[in-house]
């Protein structure tokens, strides 16, 4: 089974002129938009809320509009479609994700400079942030599959965005519950340790952990997803 | 010796406690228009889904386009096949020229196939019109485009003409009938009896999930025809006279004195047969 980036691109142009008609995308990239606007006036910003805007918009952004878009494709039959042509499962995954993949990175560059953000080294923040929307994508392709609707979707949506969008909060529980300790191992948190450690000036020695469980992040839910998206390739 | 395009052997399907089918044969030859007909809940959809590699099998052995069962999801039988079911959907915020351009792309097909698939559909004028705005009929034209796009070896359609008005349903037959020449093998479900005497070189009717009968259509009508013609007669009355050499007389009669409007041979329609065969209406 060969990989067609003809098929794959195909997929992203009509993801792109769809999603371009579809009103919850301008609304979604707007929020995370208003709220980096709304931080970027305060004065001595934190790196924690740097980084609270990049990962609200991991969540708003890359997962729910991707969940969107896959439970969009369910609802309306049309992802049958796409299963039934001779696309294949890594072809309309990664068509439909470079709408997603775009759109964050857009947003994020956006955000980022509205906010002030300059990291001190670019690459080990350019690495982390994409792997990051790997695992975005990855989940919101999970949740939309999960979903029958759009509207279930994004219920189903918001405690997982809440965990990974405003997790890091969470951390200044973990004295006071430690079972809470958990949470040092997201991947929201885990990149917010790495750019403390590239401000430090510290080199990809001493950051590669963070990148290797933002790694697993993707790999297990990217491994997940493709189980499930193999089991609603049938119809049973 | 024909080729067989469809080979389905002892075929069964369980979904729970519930049987949907039960020990299906029958095969499918190349260039052939194959009816399967029943009432819904036959088992019919779900034959479509068994063959399209939607739905794994109980028990039993299939072969489509020379290929085994866990062949079926790949990408290359995928080329070669052409589908119509009742969960076929389309991008609504799209147009229909958009919807099918996607599908161009998908299958290495020229743009220009477009205009083609349209025009047999009757949607040659409609090509920018957003999806969300066509009736049911419309869509349907649409999803049907679709599916033989490609120029598929072998089409499956399920009740592809049930949303339809008869002009439509009429355009449809024509534009399958063409698709049937040039090569393309189809496999369609239907309730519609005229339309499988129509389209279709052979039928099964399915019912309950066993198939009752299999074979052409003209040949189940001489089949099941009873032994008699119907006769017109000019005083308004319809009379049956027996077939075989004791009615010719009779006939001889009638016919000589100028007294018949028409006649008749009596053979049931395919639905006539079907009640008869399962007990049950086409419905």
């Amino acid at each position: 089974m060969t990989f067609r980036v003809k098929r794959m691109y195909a997929i992203f142009q009509k993801d792109l002129k769809d999603l371009s008609k579809n009103m919850y995308i301008g609304s979604t990239v707007f929020m995370a938009v208003l709220l980096a606007a709304l931080y970027g006036r305060m004065d001595g910003i934190t790196l924690e809320l740097h980084f609270m805007v990049i990962n609200m918009t991991f969540a708003i952004v890359t997962g729910f509009i991707q969940c969107a878009i896959i439970a969009e494709e369910k609802e309306k039959n049309t992802l049958r479609g796409l299963m039934l042509s001779p696309a294949t499962i890594s072809e309309i995954m990664a068509g439909k994700s470079l709408v997603s993949f775009i759109t964050t990175i857009v947003t994020l560059i956006i955000c980022m400079w509205l906010t002030g953000y300059t990291p001190a080294s670019i690459l080990p923040i350019a690495i982390a942030i994409i792997l990051s929307i790997f695992f975005y994508i990855a989940m919101g392709t999970l949740l939309g599959l999960l979903s029958k609707s759009v509207m279930e979707a994004s219920v189903i949506v918001l405690p997982v965005l809440f965990i990974f969008g405003f997790g890091s909060f969470l951390v200044g529980f973990i004295d006071e519950y430690p079972v809470l300790k958990v949470i040092e191992y997201f991947p929201n948190v885990q990149i917010i340790d790495l750019a403390y450690k590239v401000e430090e000036g510290l080199g990809f020695g001493d950051i590669w952990s963070h990148l290797g469980v933002i790694m697993a992040w993707v790999v297990v839910t990217a491994l997940i997803t493709i189980v499930v998206f193999k089991k609603r390739e049938m119809d049973e | 010796m024909l080729e067989n395009v469809i080979e389905v052997k002892h075929l069964a399907k369980v979904f729970g406690n519930q049987t949907a089918l039960e020990d299906v044969n029958f095969s499918v030859q190349k260039g052939e228009t194959f009816g399967f007909l029943g009432p819904s809940g036959s088992g019919k959809t779900t034959t479509i889904k068994i063959l399209t590699g939607q739905l794994s099998p109980t028990s039993g052995e299939i072969k489509v386009l020379d290929l085994p069962f866990l062949s079926l999801k790949k990408s290359d039988y995928r080329k070669r096949i052409g589908v119509l079911t009742d969960n076929s959907g389309l991008y609504q915020r799209l147009s229909i020229y958009e919807n099918l351009k996607l599908y161009c792309q998908l299958y290495d097909v020229p743009i220009k196939r477009i205009d083609e698939v349209l025009e047999t559909v009757n949607l040659a004028s409609e090509a920018k019109k957003v999806v969300s705005k066509l009736s049911k009929g419309m869509l349907q034209r649409v999803t049907l485009a679709r599916a033989f796009l490609h120029e598929p070896d072998l089409l499956f359609l399920d009740e592809p003409t049930s949303a339809l008005d008869p002009v439509n349903s009429k355009h449809i037959h024509k534009g399958l009938k063409k698709l049937n020449d040039k090569g393309t093998t189809i496999f369609l479900t239907t309730h519609d009896m005229s339309e499988a005497e129509q389209l279709c070189d052979r039928v099964a009717f399915l019912n309950k999930g066993q198939i009752r009968l299999l074979d052409a259509p003209k040949m189940l009508r001489l089949k099941y025809a009873d032994e008699s013609i119907q006769v017109q007669l000019t005083n308004g009355k319809e009379i049956l006279i027996p077939k075989g050499p004791e009615g010719a007389d009779e006939l001889h009669n009638y016919m000589s004195k100028g007294q018949v409007v028409s006649i008749h041979s009596n053979e049931p329609t395919l639905g006539d047969i079907f009640v008869e065969i399962t007990g049950r209406e086409l419905i």
